[in-house]
């Protein structure tokens, strides 16, 4: 078990790649109703046909609000999907494979073209194309595809090459062959060159997909990386000209989703308009961290965890996440935001929904998103009085000077954009009533950082107590799961200093991924791109949660604005402002970032 | 008890010596638990009083029927401790400390006993005025004494500086006494050697009886009636084997009892001086986020494990006579079962643990024939070594059947552990020296991941291992995810590992135990009742081995042993953590 095949990585495809991606051709949205009509039974196995009549129960939450018979459908033939891809994950049984064998012949037939609108952007050089690269290097990418940028500025395919090629890098673990790979990369990447409200030159990236897809099925799979208000425009153009007529269409639309409850909910219906629910998947690279996908995993698959996991035994939760450095001259987008915006409404919110939900019925997307949509509805709207902000100022350093927020020139002068931010949750549910939920996030901090921190109650009758001096919180366990700097899980335990006498100290029961797992960790976005092309929607967000997510914040936000509250200032590379303490305390919190034991 | 206790032939002295339980007539014990009036004891210095929880376990006695009487004298009690207390810290100060090693130039003599004794000098852990007798048959000077000591002392890693100095210092205070064992005259001579260099000094004398059982009585009876300390106390530290059965055990009690009072009396098992076990009761009551699961609700089975990598290496004679469940299982393992499985105790005084104890060993089951599988090593050639079988060494007869390995199966009939099989396993000549507990969790009820383990649900499972050997370390299996694409279920550790956190050297668990018996903590040393009951269990199932002639499994010198045990341990439907795992 602990030995890493590279079939690890990417089992779907490495070990089955023709089923998968014919299977999912089947169920491509688009022409949904021709293609499900012609899709024969028995090419799902037994069990997991038997089983697809459970997994609408899942369903059942978004049948509610009165969607169309045609919209079920489309679910309903999307569960049985995801349930042989879960059967693949597994060990597969080589019967189970038999029965789809049948398909082999059109694996040729099927491809996926992936187009980056907005291609010459930062997002797409440094994150896309690499993750992209990395997916084919690892045989991840189905047999046929082919990668289209897309943008405003000319460029030919040539010179998009060399773009991309100057950001591609091979793990340090998978030097072999690197160059041959990357030339075979990219010589299936291409460039259109056109605006993002145009149809008409939407239908003319079309036809150049066309010609590369041949006769084969296609699927298309659309990256918007591009600013928030042309969004809509790129999906009209994108849905209306230049669709899969065979196969799938989806379209991954990245952060900011809105600004607030209506903005967001503006841009739902926008994109509902040209696209249906399951057609949209909005990334969260957070999402796709390693840890985070492991929150899960420890939580309901070990039993020591559950029975702790609730109100019994855990006195608060942390949610913390650190940048060192500021805006860096890029403040221009971030001052619209804030850090509330940019990282606690969608990032911290997101972890806590998967940290605190209930076991879900199956690790379906669908069923996992429901439980988070239940946490997030669940919560209390956010107080002012629950929050602290905070704005980093200049800060001189033994000689260095570090500028203030807004000395940045993207940036207002009087900007009152928060760029920390504390603020306190509760979940009224059964589990969760009166544990406070901490979440702290800030720029230009002392540290990069992003961890869980869970604090257990203290002993109830500790034998030791006295051992432990005044400072009981000492004598509480705590669960660190953090997802950066160096992956790591740990404990921190009581046990006893060796030696005579009865000393008691805290330590650390610990599991460092680097130390255990030698291997490089691949990136959130790998994770997502693989994710979208399969159709695994577990870590995209769906409008109802995104509609509760700023439920929750929009109050707060609208009040922070509307009274100009004045954020407090904390030197740059600092921890951030006293009054996170103030808040802490109010709930009779200590951060657990503080302490000197910072070790591993 | 008292009726019987006989004084000693020449009672001149108001021989009650130790002050701190002549007052209460002995009867008082005897009627009821003999634990009753063991909260007199001293308190440790790590544990200091709170008055109110003096005497909890009063409690149970009182239930059983004591009258009134008892309550008062509990009071008497009480004041008398705080006395008895400040006595403590005075003694520090002014007191001498006599330290008789009796079979001073026995093997843990040397290799334990001074060497531990020697350290805790180094520590400055032993009182100003230190005496050390050596106590034997052989004629030996002092000289010959120190010189035999210093071959075996050391100097912690730690703590090199003038450890020459201190070690000339040690010696110093070393001195012999030539004597037979059941002679009191010779017990008188030495008397009178220790009240020489105690030189009028208030004095408490600690008896360390390194010697065969058969003459612990009359040691003890010499000690107590020519040697015992007029003014401090008297503390025998008596070593296992405590008896062969339920029977000898209760006659070397009554023996030792007409002598000493039971808080006199030190049973030692330096097993329960490891740090790890010190640890468990820490782990256990002070972190929040194991005590919700110690229990059958999640505890799918607990396997205590001890294996040397030797044989019996030509000193068989005595371990022939005891065999191995005698040797370790009886007081080791049961011990250390007993600690994890007790409940909370009312406080961590050594009554109230000793208590907690007592409660869980009588819970059980005695041990059946079914219950366990036994073996014995054999020869075994590998390349061109070859390693002897037990009955090749020449202190053991040919056809001896005493059991070198040895595994059985435990249920403890309460509420907090039914059902739940406690597997413990015991041998020699195994693949490797281990000593550890291993708690395997049960497996995730209605678990959504099932499918990513395939069929093997014991994969499935968390584990939480205490491991003594080979390096001190905990840890806890836990699954999580295969960082990388897809899906995979792993199992890795949380782990802590003394060597790399500790860089101290890890003090013997005879320097602890010796410490504690100097400063009247009894948490580590097994009461009289304890003994009894862990005999209870063990000694029905003796009995019939012997009378039955079970002949043990053979298993090759250096092997993971008989594989008798997994089919025990399967039909508990356990996976036995062999070394493979």
């Amino acid at each position: 078990m602990p030995t890493l095949s590279s079939s690890a990585h990417c089992p779907s495809y490495c070990s089955s790649s023709s089923k998968l991606s014919t299977s999912s051709s089947i169920y491509g949205n688009h022409q949904r109703i021709a293609i499900s009509s012609i899709r024969p039974k028995r090419f799902v196995p037994e069990k997991v046909s038997l089983r697809s009549n459970r997994n609408s129960y899942s369903n059942a939450v978004r049948m509610q609000d009165g969607a169309v018979a045609a919209t079920v459908t489309s679910i309903g033939n999307e569960t049985p999907f995801k349930k042989l891809r879960d059967g693949l994950l597994s060990v597969t049984s080589p019967e189970e494979l038999g029965d789809t064998a049948g398909f082999d012949i059109s694996k040729d037939k099927s491809t996926v073209s992936i187009t980056v609108v907005g291609a010459s952007g930062d997002l797409a050089k440094k994150k896309i194309f690499p993750a992209l690269f990395a997916l084919y290097y690892e045989d991840c990418l189905p047999e046929h595809f082919t990668i289209f940028g897309y943008a405003r500025s000319k460029m030919t395919d040539a010179e998009l090459r060399d773009m991309v090629s100057r950001t591609l890098t091979c793990r340090i673990d998978k030097r072999e062959n690197c160059d041959e790979k990357m030339d075979q990369f990219l010589k299936r990447c291409f460039y259109h060159s056109g605006q993002y409200d145009s149809q008409e030159n939407f239908a003319e990236l079309d036809r150049k997909l066309r010609e590369h897809e041949g006769r084969r099925v296609s699927n298309r799979l659309f990256y918007l990386s591009i600013p928030p208000n042309i969004f809509i425009n790129a999906v009209r153009c994108a849905s209306l000209s230049s669709s899969s007529a065979s196969g799938w269409t989806r379209v991954i639309v990245e952060k900011p989703f809105g600004r607030d409850s209506e903005s967001s909910a503006a841009l739902t219906k926008a994109l509902k308009q040209y696209l249906e629910e399951d057609q949209i998947f909005r990334i969260d690279h957070y999402l796709g961290k390693e840890l985070v996908e492991n929150l899960s995993v420890l939580r309901f698959s070990n039993l020591i965890f559950e029975p702790l996991w609730s109100r019994q035994y855990i006195r608060n939760v942390q949610l913390l996440f650190s940048e060192d450095f500021g805006t860096e001259g890029r403040g221009g987008y971030f001052d619209s935001y804030g850090i509330i915006r940019d990282i606690m409404q969608n990032h911290l919110l997101q972890i806590l929904a998967l940290f605190a939900m209930e076991t879900p019925v199956s690790l379906d997307a669908e069923d996992i998103r429901n439980e988070k949509v239940k946490v997030l509805r669940s919560m209390r709207p956010l107080q002012l009085e629950d929050m602290v902000i905070g704005q980093y100022k200049s800060h001189t350093k033994g000689g260095v000077t570090f500028p203030a927020y807004t000395d940045d020139k993207t940036v207002p002068k009087d900007s009152l954009t928060p760029t920390f931010a504390a603020a306190a949750l509760f979940i009224d549910n059964a589990r969760w009533d009166g544990v406070p939920f901490l979440m702290k996030a800030g720029k230009a901090l002392h540290n990069k950082r992003a961890e869980i921190r869970v604090q257990f109650r203290h002993v109830p009758g500790n034998l030791y107590n006295r051992n432990f001096g005044t400072d009981l919180d000492r004598a509480t366990n705590e669960l660190v799961i953090r997802v950066q700097p160096d992956e790591a899980i740990y404990l921190k335990i009581n046990n006893k200093v060796p030696g005579l006498g009865m000393r008691l100290d805290r330590s650390n029961l610990n599991l460092h991924y680097a130390a255990r797992y030698s291997k490089e960790i691949p990136d959130a976005y790998e994770r997502l791109l693989l994710d979208a092309i399969e159709g695994e929607r577990r870590l995209f967000i769906r409008s109802d949660e995104l509609d509760a997510a700023w439920a929750l914040f929009t109050p707060v936000l609208k009040e922070l604005e509307e009274k100009k509250i004045v954020p407090e200032y904390y030197p740059y590379g600092s921890r951030g402002p006293v009054g996170s303490h103030y808040l802490a305390a109010k709930y009779n919190v200590r951060w657990g970032d503080l302490g000197v034991e910072q070790q591993l | 008890m008292a009726i019987r206790l006989r004084p000693c032939s020449i009672s001149s002295r108001a021989s009650e010596s130790s002050f701190n339980h002549n007052i209460f007539p002995a009867r008082t014990y005897h009627s009821t638990w003999v634990s009753q009036s063991h909260s007199r004891s001293h308190q440790s210095k790590h544990f200091e009083i709170k008055s109110s929880n003096l005497n909890p376990l009063n409690a149970i006695s009182l239930q059983a029927g004591l009258t009134e009487n008892l309550l008062a004298k509990e009071n008497v009690d009480t004041q008398f401790r705080e006395e008895d207390f400040h006595f403590t810290e005075l003694e520090k100060a002014e007191c001498n400390l006599s330290i008789i090693v009796v079979g001073a130039s026995g093997h843990l003599a040397k290799k334990k006993i001074f060497p531990a004794l020697f350290a805790l000098f180094c520590e400055d852990r032993l009182p100003e005025n230190l005496t050390i007798f050596g106590y034997g048959r052989s004629a030996m000077n002092d000289e010959e004494l120190r010189n035999m000591i210093i071959r075996n002392l050391t100097c912690r890693i730690d703590k090199r500086k003038n450890c020459n100095e201190k070690m000339n210092q040690f010696l110093q205070r070393c001195f012999y006494h030539s004597g037979q064992y059941s002679s009191e005259e010779h017990f008188s001579e030495l008397d009178k050697n220790l009240k020489e260099k105690e030189a009028g000094r208030l004095s408490n004398r600690l008896f360390y009886l390194s010697v065969p059982p058969n003459v612990f009585v009359d040691v003890v009876r010499c000690a107590k009636c020519r040697a015992s300390s007029d003014r401090g106390w008297t503390r025998v530290i008596v070593e296992k084997p405590f008896g062969r059965d339920s029977e000898s055990s209760g006659q070397l009690t009554s023996g030792l009892k007409h002598y000493l009072t039971e808080d006199q009396i030190f049973r030692i098992n330096h097993h329960l001086g490891e740090e790890l076990i010190e640890n468990l009761l820490v782990l256990r009551f002070s972190n929040l986020v194991f005590e919700p699961l110690w229990s059958r609700n999640y505890i799918h089975n607990v396997q205590l494990i001890f294996s040397e990598d030797f044989g019996t290496e030509g000193r068989g004679r005595y371990f022939d006579n005891y065999g191995i469940i005698r040797d370790i299982m009886q007081n080791h393992l049961l011990q250390i079962l007993a600690l994890f499985a007790m409940e909370t105790p009312v406080s961590l005084d050594a009554e109230d643990i000793r208590n907690e104890k007592v409660k869980v060993l009588r819970s059980m089951r005695p041990l059946r024939l079914e219950d366990i599988v036994i073996g014995q090593y054999k020869g075994y050639s590998e390349g061109n070594k070859s390693y002897p079988g037990y009955t090749d060494d020449p202190a053991v007869p040919n056809n001896s059947l005493t059991p070198t390995f040895a595994a059985s199966t435990f249920f403890i009939n309460n509420a907090r552990w039914d059902g739940v099989p406690f597997l413990m396993v015991a041998g020699k000549a195994l693949q490797s020296k281990r000593a550890e507990i291993r708690v395997q969790f049960r497996n995730v009820p209605g678990n959504l991941y099932n499918q990513k383990f395939g069929t093997d649900l014991d994969k499935a499972t968390n584990e939480l291992v205490l491991r003594v050997h080979p390096d001190e370390a905990i840890y806890l299996k836990i699954h999580n995810k295969v960082p990388g694409l897809g899906m995979r279920l792993d199992r890795s550790d949380l782990n802590l590992l003394y060597g790399a956190r500790y860089p101290r050297e890890i003090p013997d668990a005879y320097q602890r135990l010796l410490l504690d018996a100097i400063e009247g903590e009894r948490r580590l040393f097994i009461r009289s009742d304890e003994l009894d009951a862990a005999w209870a269990l063990f000694t029905p199932l003796l009995k019939e081995l012997e009378e039955k002639k079970v002949v043990p499994e053979l298993y090759p010198y250096g092997s993971e042993g008989p594989v008798g045990v997994h089919y025990l341990a399967a039909r508990h439907k356990v996976h036995y953590a062999d070394t493979s795992s």
